[in-house]
């Protein structure tokens, strides 16, 4: 981040010369490319290509619906390069190991001379350095060289810098820096990407996330934790309008057959029990049970109702006038009968074709347990029985989606981002500025030769630096 | 709801009025600078030249100012209405909240530019985004325009924080865009070797180049927080601090974009045409990231 400062101060010292390719050599080629800004520029813009590919073709679907969409060649292609799941292929997880590595490089490159210049700096530089710099200029006033320099330091704390000075019999050197942090920052954001993706990384090996489909009243186990969860009741709150306000479950931990915690989740708001997190995620009506049925009981000879009953769940109902015994047993939603095994199952979680089944005791004499759907009321007839039955509609079981997750690398990503934000925050509003004055007694007086150098915002110290020369003029003897 | 349509209304006008006050203000505007060396002797000439255009430049400031204070009384307003409706308030709730609030960022970020450093040029590409993004949300449909209930994944306090900074971000990024757009225009009327005052009234390109580093500067960390403030608000809705969604990824996308223009401005070469470039670049993928995905792609971030 701040190439151009360090290469000014390394004029001073000449560099001896490589003796040819060595080991030495090689290892700093290569500590030297892994640092480099190019690599840097390449790496963020070569992820931002290649993060784009997961946005427009759907991620983690089914192969058909890539063929549809694509065509099988194009699929194969896909499979290839990891296009259906872009962001956990290896080429794209090296991608951001490789960020971590030129980033890190850069702050083992870089830092120690950021380090350096917080804990002690380079006060004596000759003049031809500081006539060098972009910003300098050359000012006579009267004066001693000690009065000038006292007055000049107060000058430069007062606006904030720190000052270091040295009176060396024919001159005073002084330099003066500030805002150091901002290159502090710089580094600690560098530092961060590595942080995050480590939080990333354990958070993947030791954390699980899980989909559970829960229905009220229903206790669960969650083996990772080692705990029971009661779903005790599902419902949903809604606006004036109509729109809805808010999906909620009331959640009951029971740890060691004790009652641990209860607490109503909603989306925003899960419920949190030794690191595991239960959220509120979706929710529906259960496939495989309903709460109540409401059944028309028909007189088969004059095809009239006779009677319309509500019907619970597995609970056995007596109507005596009619000298019947009715229990719905068993639900599906979308009904379908598997041949070979001789079972009814439900083909999909929607409500498609929903039927129940039936347990008929009339009279005591005539038993049966007829499936009773609702699209098609006529297509099963109870032999020998007086009645007809008509399931007319029914209420719904809800199921509460539950996502069950569980990261242990949590803390560490956010104490990543932490460092992200306060560091590009800190190298973005504050900038390191560096001044170095020389005070030369001359004919007149002294002449002070002054020059800075910043590593951004050079409008900014341009302006500062003029204002700087005026306030020098200004000084008296 | 009627009270701060009709206040958006009137913002949409004043930022018109204020766009053709600045464009004015350009046109009138006769910089010494384009005069010496022609020379030419009638002075006084000059002088009621220079006035008219003082006066339009102050008209024009005055007008921004009335227009975003307008802005902000559309935006409390609003937020009184969603206070009344669903309990939350945060006047940028859906699409159009959302435009209204990066315009009003815009507008209040230009008038702090032009308070700070007394260029009225830059008036005409600055408030022109500002003025085209309260516009493209005055075309939105009104179903999109009224203040619904939130659905509950956005019913959150998190909604206050994450979207207004990175809202704001967007709003820096859109300045930033502005200025690369002016160095651009500015740059090829200086090869063309144009004498235009048009042009000449702009601030000169090294001005421009470094305002519009700044305004990244500015917008680079707010992103960074805004993306780490949804990544702590989906831990909290859905289940996880990072799904891949479009609108994460894209939200990724933009800052990795901006973090390459950083450190390219370190290096040497990338100052002035480059960089005004990419900053149109890097302003038209915020545009997509902001409406492209929420329009084109599906996900989780399927609202504003």
């Amino acid at each position: 981040m701040n190439s151009r400062p360090e290469t000014l101060l390394e004029q001073d010292t000449p560099r001896t010369p490589a003796p040819g390719v060595g080991w030495e050599e090689f290892s700093r080629e290569l500590v030297e490319f892994f640092a480099s800004i190019k690599l840097a520029m390449f790496l963020f813009l070569f992820i931002a290509i290649t993060a784009t590919i997961g946005t427009v073709i759907q991620q983690g679907e089914r192969p058909e619906s890539y063929i549809q969409e694509y065509g099988e060649e194009a699929y194969r292609w896909f499979l290839r390069l990891g296009f259906t799941d872009v962001y956990h292929t290896w080429w794209f997880t090296s991608l951001l190991g490789l960020l971590c590595v030129n980033s890190l490089t850069c702050f083992y490159k870089r830092f120690p001379a950021v380090w350096r210049s917080m804990k002690q700096d380079k006060v004596s530089v000759s003049l031809g350095f500081i006539k060098g710099m972009k910003q300098q200029a050359e000012v006579t006033v009267p004066g001693t060289k000690e009065s000038i320099a006292q007055q000049l330091a107060q000058h430069y704390v007062a606006k904030g810098y720190r000052v270091l000075a040295k009176n060396e019999g024919a001159e005073v050197t002084l330099y003066a820096t500030k805002g150091v942090m901002g290159r502090v920052g710089a580094h600690m954001a560098h530092l961060s990407a590595t942080v995050i993706v480590l939080g990333g990384l354990l958070g993947s090996y030791y954390g699980f996330q899980e989909f559970g489909v829960c229905l009220e009243g229903q206790t669960y186990h969650i083996p990772r934790g080692n705990f029971d969860l009661k779903v005790e009741k599902f419902w949903i709150d809604y606006h004036e309008n109509g729109a809805v306000k808010s999906y909620n479950s009331t959640l009951t931990v029971l740890d060691g057959g004790e009652s641990k915690m209860t607490k109503t989740i909603t989306v925003n708001d899960p419920l949190v029990y030794k690191g595991i997190w239960f959220y509120q995620s979706s929710y529906g009506d259960a496939w495989d049970q309903i709460e109540v049925a409401r059944l028309n009981i028909k007189d088969k000879e004059t095809d009239k109702v006779i009677k319309t009953i509500d019907l619970e769940w597995q609970k056995e109902q007596t109507l005596a006038d009619l000298n019947l015994r009715l229990a719905m047993t068993d639900f599906v939603a979308d009904f379908a009968f598997n041949s070979t095994e001789k079972k009814v199952y439900s083909k999909t979680i929607e409500h498609a074709n929903p039927a129940i089944k039936l347990t008929v005791n009339e009279r005591s004499t005539v038993q049966a347990t007829p499936w009773i759907f609702y699209q098609f009321p006529d297509l099963f007839e109870i032999k020998d029985s007086k009645y007809q039955f008509e399931l007319i509609g029914y209420k719904p079981k809800k199921y509460t989606g539950l996502q069950i997750a569980k990261n242990p690398g949590i803390n560490i990503v956010w104490i990543g981002s932490t460092m992200i934000v306060v560091g590009i925050t800190l190298s973005s509003f504050i900038y390191h500025r560096r001044l170095w004055t020389k005070i030369i007694p001359s004919a007149d007086g002294v002449t002070v030769y002054v020059g800075g150098t910043t590593h951004k915002s050079q409008i900014d110290f341009q302006k500062e630096f003029r204002k700087l020369t005026q306030t020098i003029r200004s000084f008296q003897a | 709801m009627a009270r701060s349509l009709f206040l958006f209304d009137m913002t949409f006008w004043l930022y018109l009025a204020s766009l053709t006050l600045y464009i004015a203000y350009l046109f009138a505007r006769r910089p010494a600078m384009a005069l010496a060396p022609a020379g030419h002797p009638v002075e006084d000439f000059e002088e009621r030249d220079g006035a008219w255009a003082t006066q339009l430049g102050q008209v024009a400031t005055l007008v921004t100012v009335f227009g975003w204070m307008v802005n902000t009384a559309a935006l409390l307003t609003r937020a009184f209405e969603r206070l009344e409706h669903s309990g939350t308030f945060a006047p940028w709730s859906n699409q159009f909240e959302a435009m209204a609030y990066v315009s009003w960022a815009i507008i209040l970020g230009y008038v702090l530019l032009e308070l700070r450093y007394k260029i009225k040029a830059i008036g005409a590409f600055v408030v022109g985004i500002g003025f085209i993004a309260m516009g493209a949300a005055s075309l939105l449909p009104y179903r999109y325009q009224t203040a619904e209930p939130l659905v509950p994944a956005l019913n959150s306090y998190w909604i206050y924080i994450h979207v207004s900074v990175t809202l704001t971000s967007y709003a820096a990024f859109a300045m930033a865009g502005g200025l690369g757009l002016m160095y651009l225009f500015k740059e090829r009327a200086e090869q063309r070797g144009s004498r235009s005052r048009f042009y000449a009234a702009f601030p000169d390109l090294a001005t421009i180049d470094e305002l519009g580093y700044k305004a990244i500067m500015i917008g680079f960390p707010m992103l960074a927080f805004g993306i780490i403030l949804g990544a702590m608000w989906a831990n909290y809705a859905w289940g996880g601090y990072w799904s891949w969604d479009p609108k994460e990824t894209w939200s990724l996308i933009v800052w990795l974009i901006y973090g390459a223009y950083i450190h390219a401005r370190m290096t040497r070469g990338w100052e002035g045409r480059r960089a005004a470039i990419y900053a149109v670049f890097g302003f038209l993928m915020v545009i997509f990231c902001f409406w492209g995905v929420n329009f084109l792609l599906s996900g989780l971030h399927a609202y504003a």
